[in-house]
């Protein structure tokens, strides 16, 4: 074909060009809003460099998926649909939410299977984030490019003057790094990538008005942690910790961000002349043994070029100001009520274990416990104030992050609490020979059988062991000693689009509903499903299905065969 | 992650297999006397990387067949699990593709094990000696996936026209690219 040669000139002198280019512009994930929220995990590929393309799995896209709008008070339905070549599970990190829609290392969702978790959004207004969480397979499929944002909004931080237009002035940032092997493939023979990926954007560039500006900062990092800044030392206020707001704006130069953690910012750019440019940066180097990313190796299974060096993270490019511009600070957010040392009725304390390094050694674990899959380390009863202590007197840095609730962090052994952490966390960094103490009360969400997870976010720490789980227990609820499971029916038998379910006994709840097909592939997993309307069956090929119903009371399986036509 | 072994494949001996291809005919190596060798290429509808080398494929069969060197397509995707690589959506697959080579239904993954592939697209160049038939090259086709016209080594198409001229493979094993294969318990 003639045309072929020219098309193939074209695309080389574009790929000279952008060769040439110093930045790519910075990728902002597409929002869903709404109350149903449809995605799908697949495998794919980007084109991160010249010459192959890099084998990637995304969730409605490549590389790093929507952020997803929750408004407080609603509830949010999900249809997670995992097209991937391996189990895996989706986790709401931060939501406060039942531990059987929890999306941790239990909620496994089988290849080909939807699954689909609902609940009531009570988190205040914050930046979460959804990722897998399958036990030992975290770190690769976090490699891969699984996991999005979701920013919760509320009332009370509608009704401040604070930028929130999404992709203008209120820019999510997912901080990660990545290493190449001569295939363009990702390797990690070291967590440490060798080149920094904003959003999944390589050296990225954004332009930005000249205004108060939100950053929504998120460490997706597999083990490096951040100490990040802006390249002329700016000054930029916190106002938002993991779970919420902060009572007041909190004035810094530098501050850390740990793998799960999130940090809301405000900048101005009000001073700075449209056509400048400023960088937001990681200060790494000089970081004292221990913190994730200090090591001095470029190579190795510590090793990168990344490591215990300054690097750019944002290149910003200030742009004319925006209509409805924000252009002053605000002096106070919210108002935060949080727990005290005094309002905790349970202590617990634990100790960061092992990690013995050099070959044979035994990987980092809580009170030399490794993770078990079938072990409950912690009961907790419902509405109980507890006060967690951990310490960590070994030989490296932690990101521990804790499932189901929201935490104040009340002491460091290392000095006083910084005011950049004083708000609600989910998620601290304990640094080497450092003592952390945080009080949490665990409402609402009670189940003996599905636990929530407390680990290290350093996903080989993670996936090495470095992890317990808790069940949320209700002991004042009524104890049904004699009672009997409840049957239920199925109709239409033969079905076309929905099937009904009905119940024995109108007391009877559902814990879990699973639908096989006849050759063992499990269709639906549907956690405490509202069946009210029925299960929308009509995508299911005609055949013979199961339905396994587990009872709420008794966790008593009972299997119907059903027929769609 | 599991990295294929490379030592462990080539210059193995591979069985004969009869597979069904997508007009409900089976096919075998023996079906091919005239043949010096085959392409066999693993793919599978679901994986978007594979997807890129359809006509890649088209021409590499278009060639090589004269050559005695035919190319056959196996999908040996677990198809409990991805609706999407089913018989029905292979043959849909072949026709809205207009795939010039047989385009085989590995059902049961028994030539996917036997070849040892790893993902989809998983490229092998069997040669026929002595009777039987042996791996001389195994890994990807080519060194881009999504824009042939910036391919720089032609791995597939080397080995191949290397074995025509009698010589050895030179880069007789790549690293293949793309989907994992996902096999059943057996």
């Amino acid at each position: 074909m003639q045309l072929k040669p020219l098309f193939t000139g074209i695309l080389l002198c574009l790929l000279a060009i952008s060769a040439q280019a110093q930045y790519n512009p910075l990728h902002i994930p597409d929002t869903i809003s709404g109350t149903t929220f449809n995605l799908n995990m697949r495998d794919t590929f980007v084109q991160f460099r010249t010459g192959n393309q890099t084998i990637t799995a995304g969730i409605n896209g490549t590389f790093w998926g929507p952020t997803l709008i929750f408004n407080q008070g609603d509830s949010v339905h999900m249809n997670v649909h995992n097209y991937l070549n391996d189990t895996t599970t989706l986790h709401w990190h931060g939501m406060h939410l039942p531990a059987v829609m929890d999306g941790g290392p239990h909620q496994t969702i089988p290849t080909g299977t939807v699954w689909q978790p609902y609940w009531k959004v009570t988190n205040n207004a914050a930046t979460f984030w959804y990722h897998p969480h399958l036990h030992m397979k975290t770190e690769m499929q976090l490699l891969q490019g699984l996991g999005g944002f979701i920013i919760v909004r509320d009332p009370v931080e509608a009704a401040l003057a604070l930028p929130r237009t999404y992709g203008v002035d209120d820019i999510p940032l997912a901080l990660t790094s990545r290493s190449f092997d001569v295939n363009n493939a990702f390797t990690n023979t070291s967590p440490y990538g060798d080149y920094m990926l904003v959003n999944g954007t390589m050296s990225p560039q954004v332009s930005l008005p000249k205004q108060f500006v939100r950053l929504r900062l998120l460490n997706v990092e597999l083990e490096r942690g951040y100490n990040f800044g802006f390249s002329d030392n700016r000054t930029f206020w916190v106002i938002g910790n993991d779970g919420g707001l902060l009572d007041a704006p909190v004035p810094l130069t530098r501050t850390k961000l740990l793998p799960g953690e999130r940090v809301e910012i405000l900048v101005n750019l009000g001073a700075d002349a449209v056509g400048s440019s400023i960088d937001l940066k990681a200060f790494n180097s000089g970081q004292p043994f221990g913190f994730p990313g200090s090591e001095p190796g470029t190579s190795g299974p510590f090793g990168s070029l990344l490591n215990n060096v300054d690097f750019n993270i944002l290149h910003i490019n200030v742009a004319a100001a925006t209509t409805g511009a924000i252009t002053t600070l605000p002096t106070t957010l919210v108002s935060n009520t949080y727990w005290t040392a005094a309002d905790a009725t349970v202590t617990r304390t634990m100790n960061v274990t092992q990690g013995t390094p050099g070959p044979g050694g035994l990987p980092f674990s809580l009170d030399n416990t490794p993770f078990v899959l079938g072990t409950i380390n912690k009961t907790v009863n419902l509405n109980a104030i507890e006060k967690w202590t951990l310490t960590n007197n070994n030989v490296f840095g932690h990101s521990f992050h804790i499932h189901d609730i929201e935490f104040k962090i009340i002491s460091r052994s290392t000095g006083p609490v910084n005011s950049y952490e004083s708000g609600w966390k989910d998620t601290y960094y304990i640094g080497v020979n450092e003592t952390v103490s945080f009080v949490a009360k665990f409402t609402d969400y009670a189940d003996a059988l599905h636990p929530f997870m407390y680990h290290c976010h350093i996903a080989p720490h993670e996936d090495g062991g470095m992890m317990g789980q808790f069940v949320v227990v209700d002991k004042t609820s009524v104890a049904q000693t004699e009672i009997e499971p409840g049957d239920y029916t199925i109709y239409p038998n033969p079905a076309n689009t929905r099937l009904y379910v009905t119940l024995s006994d109108p007391a009877m709840q559902v814990y879990y509903i699973t639908i096989t097909n006849s050759i063992g592939r499990t269709m639906y997993m549907l956690p405490r499903p509202q069946l009210a309307g029925g299960i929308d069956i009509s995508r299911f090929a005609p055949g013979n299905y199961f339905m396994q119903l587990t009872d709420e009371a008794t966790k008593k399986v009972l299997t119907k065969k059903f027929v769609k036509e | 992650m599991s990295l294929m072994s490379f030592s462990t494949i080539n210059n193995r001996v591979v069985s004969d297999f009869s597979l069904k291809d997508i007009n409900g005919k089976y096919v075998a190596l023996k079906d091919y006397p005239e043949a010096k060798g085959f392409v066999i290429l693993f793919i599978c509808n679901h994986c978007p990387f594979a997807n890129l080398y359809y006509s890649r494929m088209n021409e590499l069969n278009t060639k090589y067949t004269k050559m005695g060197v035919p190319l056959l397509a196996i999908s040996s995707s677990d198809t409990v699990n991805f609706e999407d690589d089913t018989y029905g959506m292979m043959q849909q697959k072949a026709k809205e593709e207009h795939f010039n080579f047989p385009f085989l239904y590995d059902n049961m993954q028994d030539v996917a094990r036997d070849f040892n592939a790893q993902k989809t697209p998983h490229a092998y160049v069997i040669w026929k000696e002595k009777g039987k038939w042996i791996v001389k090259y195994n890994g990807a086709v080519d060194d881009n996936g999504a824009h042939a016209e910036l391919v720089q080594h032609h791995y597939l198409a080397d080995a191949i026209d290397q074995l025509l001229a009698g010589k050895e493979v030179a880069v007789n094993e790549t690293r293949s690219i793309g989907c994992q294969i996902g096999f059943r318990n057996k």
